[in-house]
């Protein structure tokens, strides 16, 4: 199990194997949040008297959280735990650019040099279905255009008309 | 008021059209959600909680609780026709409910679980009928000591019982609470964890963080797993379904033991209908003349799953409704959804909005009733939903989800911080971390503050509190044998075994 896994830095000569990857890193960032917590709430004002400050509570939270990531972090560190799986690329990335595509169609976008219009509704579903269903390994073109068409269709009808929500269905209208 | 006006009021409510068509729309939706492996009801209702913002609050929960115990109708279908279960809790029913279909009787194993459901979802809202009034009543008393101990215990049973490793459930709850303090402070209005961006004074939006958990990292983990299983029986008759005098002897016993099973277990916090099918079945397999039989198609080994699932599925609400306590992480996205429509869950909502109450309790029979309907004589529908394609469904999931998140504020920043949590859900998969927790944390984490903080201004700093006043010590105490039990039981062992492998 613990091949392949990082080594931690060497301490007082002894070497440290990390054997439980997912736990230990999990723990570290846990750590980090609740460090990060403590900063930002470094501000606000804590216990008055009997009374809670509106810092009291984060900070408990915060020395909580990172217990438990110790706590986490050293089972990674002491107990055997399967390895980490390669993050896939290609269909986060497909899946991202059809939720980026479809913030920037609807509404309107200008960053710096691109400049995209208000397309409404019906395009900016149409594209983003197009985008993500091309992260798939299986699609085949006919079947998603007809398919994007459908969902498109679908949508308009329940957040248009039965919902009756204002959107914007074309770059004209 | 007296029992039955309250059953007329809740008639009323439910009756009204628009009541009517969401509790359709609802269980429609949550058969077609549980028919499908890999999606389950969480990720529906996450899917859904844009649309309950432009419905009036008894509808858009009538609907949630549809999708809700729909799904665990429509989870037996692909559980006995694909041996793969459409909901986690309908796993069981595949072990029996499959070699029925091999034997040619996969009619009768459709008809007969969603009898099984029936009844079991039927004891199940009498339970809730009868012994929601009672804890209610005796929750009024509580003071917040009681309920700060009660949320306590409530996270610690969801994180500890049923996810994979008790301390990172832990984790995760702690991480939960933790995004819940984001936005202003309930008491004083200073601004926390805001980093000067106004979108965040009112929080982080719980549609965000439920979409983007069990929405788009669900969507990203799928896209590669693309598997498509073996139908046996694609031609479902009425005939086939008629099930023998035998099969319907063997069936009420059963179902009597699953449905009490379920009850219980749906009640109690952190458990639910997961657990109670499996003790349901490895109860019928100890109580059964043949034992052998199990496993190769006896139908008690479907009735009694079928029925404990669906009663756990009721009386779920039992604590969420009259405590304000969600025992598991989809009762947490009702309460999150109770929230949104401004009301607040506790023993006060049967007392204030005694409408929406017991016309959630009446909804449960329509949508039963309709479920019937759609399950039996329109089960060919399903079959064929079993046959979509599976890469067709994600883009259609993730559009949905752009979709209805935009449609809140029609903002695309919310569209991004779905995104976001997607990509932090993602890593968390990886990292073997479950979102359930995280998400019950933060639906319950400001309550908890809210309840600490009184509970200590009135005890004027002295945290004894929790423990000297009778009720609430008494939670104290089984939520630290509970955490005890769940950590000794998750200490690292030579051999590899698990609470539930027992079955």
């Amino acid at each position: 199990m613990s091949d392949g896994t990082n080594t931690s830095p060497k301490r007082g000569g002894f070497q440290f194997k990390v054997r439980g990857p997912q736990d230990f890193y999990g723990g570290l960032a846990l750590i980090v949040v609740a460090i990060l917590a403590v900063i930002a709430s470094s501000n606000l004002p804590g216990q008055q008297g009997f009374a809670f400050g509106p810092g009291t509570a984060p900070r408990i939270f915060a020395g909580m959280l990172a217990f438990v990531g110790a706590v986490v972090a050293l089972t990674g560190l002491l107990v055997d735990g399967p390895k980490i799986e390669r993050f896939a690329i290609k269909g986060p990335t497909y899946v991202v650019a059809a939720i980026l595509l479809f913030a920037a169609m609807i509404r309107g976008i200008s960053l710096g040099p691109i400049h995209i219009p208000a397309l409404g509704l019906i395009i900016s579903t149409y594209t983003a279905f197009i985008v993500s269903i091309m992260g798939s390994t299986e699609m085949r073109w006919v079947e998603s255009l007809i398919a994007a068409a459908c969902m498109t269709l679908f949508c308009v009808i329940l957040f248009v008309y039965l919902l009756g929500l204002p959107f914007q269905l074309w770059p004209w209208y | 008021m007296d029992f039955f006006d309250n059953l007329a009021l809740g008639l009323s409510v439910a009756f009204t059209p628009n009541n009517l068509l969401w509790c359709f729309v609802g269980v429609t939706l949550g058969t077609f959600i549980g028919v499908l492996p890999g999606i389950g009801s969480l990720t529906a209702i996450s899917l859904l909680l844009p649309v309950t913002f432009h419905l009036d609050a008894t509808s858009a929960i009538v609907m949630l609780a549809g999708v809700f115990y729909g799904s665990t109708y429509g989870g037996s279908t692909a559980a006995i026709l694909l041996n793969l279960p459409g909901t986690p809790s309908t796993a069981v029913t595949a072990l029996d409910g499959y070699p029925m279909a091999r034997e040619g009787r996969a009619g009768v194993a459709l008809f007969m679980t969603t009898v099984a459901s029936f009844v079991g979802g039927s004891i199940g809202i009498l339970v809730m009928m009868f012994f929601s009034p009672m804890i209610v009543s005796a929750a009024l008393q509580f003071g917040p000591a009681e309920y700060f101990a009660m949320m306590v215990l409530g996270l610690v049973a969801a994180s500890t019982i049923s996810s994979g490793s008790p301390v990172k459930g832990i984790a995760m709850v702690v991480l939960g609470v933790m995004l819940g303090v984001v936005g202003s402070d309930i008491e004083t209005g200073t601004p926390r964890f805001t980093f000067g961006i106004p979108h965040l004074y009112d929080g982080i939006s719980l549609v965000a963080i439920a979409m983007g958990l069990f929405g788009v990292s669900e969507v990203i983990i799928s896209i590669k797993m693309i598997k498509r299983g073996h139908i046996e029986h694609k031609n479902i008759t009425l005939r086939s379904m008629i099930p023998t005098r035998d099969d319907v002897r063997r069936s009420w016993m059963p179902m009597l033991r699953g449905s009490s099973i379920g009850s219980f277990f749906g009640a109690l916090p952190g458990t639910g209908g997961v657990i109670a099918s499996f003790m349901a079945y490895a109860v019928e397999k100890k109580v059964a003349k043949e034992p052998e039989r199990f496993g190769k198609g006896a139908i008690e080994g479907i009735m009694a799953p079928e029925t404990a699932n669906n009663a756990a599925d009721q009386t779920a609400f039992i604590p969420t409704l009259t405590l304000g306590i969600p025992g598991n992480v989809v009762m947490a996205l009702m309460l999150g959804a109770l929230m949104i429509h401004g009301i607040v869950p506790g023993p006060q909502l049967m007392v204030k909005n005694p409408d929406l109450f017991w016309g959630l309790i009446m909804s449960f029979w329509i949508g039963n009733l309709m479920l019937l309907v759609l399950n039996i004589p329109l089960i060919g529908v399903w079959i064929r939903v079993l046959m979509i394609p599976y890469h067709m469904l994600y883009p259609a999931v993730l559009m949905f989800i752009c979709i209805g998140v935009y449609s809140i504020n029609n903002s695309y920043v919310d569209v991004i911080a779905v995104m976001v949590f997607g990509g932090v859900g993602y890593v968390m998969r990886m990292l073997d971390f479950q979102p359930a927790p995280l998400l019950l944390g933060f639906v319950l984490g400001p309550l908890m503050e809210e309840n600490l903080r009184r509970a200590l201004l009135i005890s004027r700093g002295d945290f004894m509190v929790f423990l000297e006043r009778p009720i609430s010590g008494t939670i104290v105490v089984l939520t630290a044998m509970l955490l005890l039990l769940a950590l000794w039981g998750a200490r690292p062992k030579r051999r590899g075994k698990t609470l539930l492998q027992d079955t």
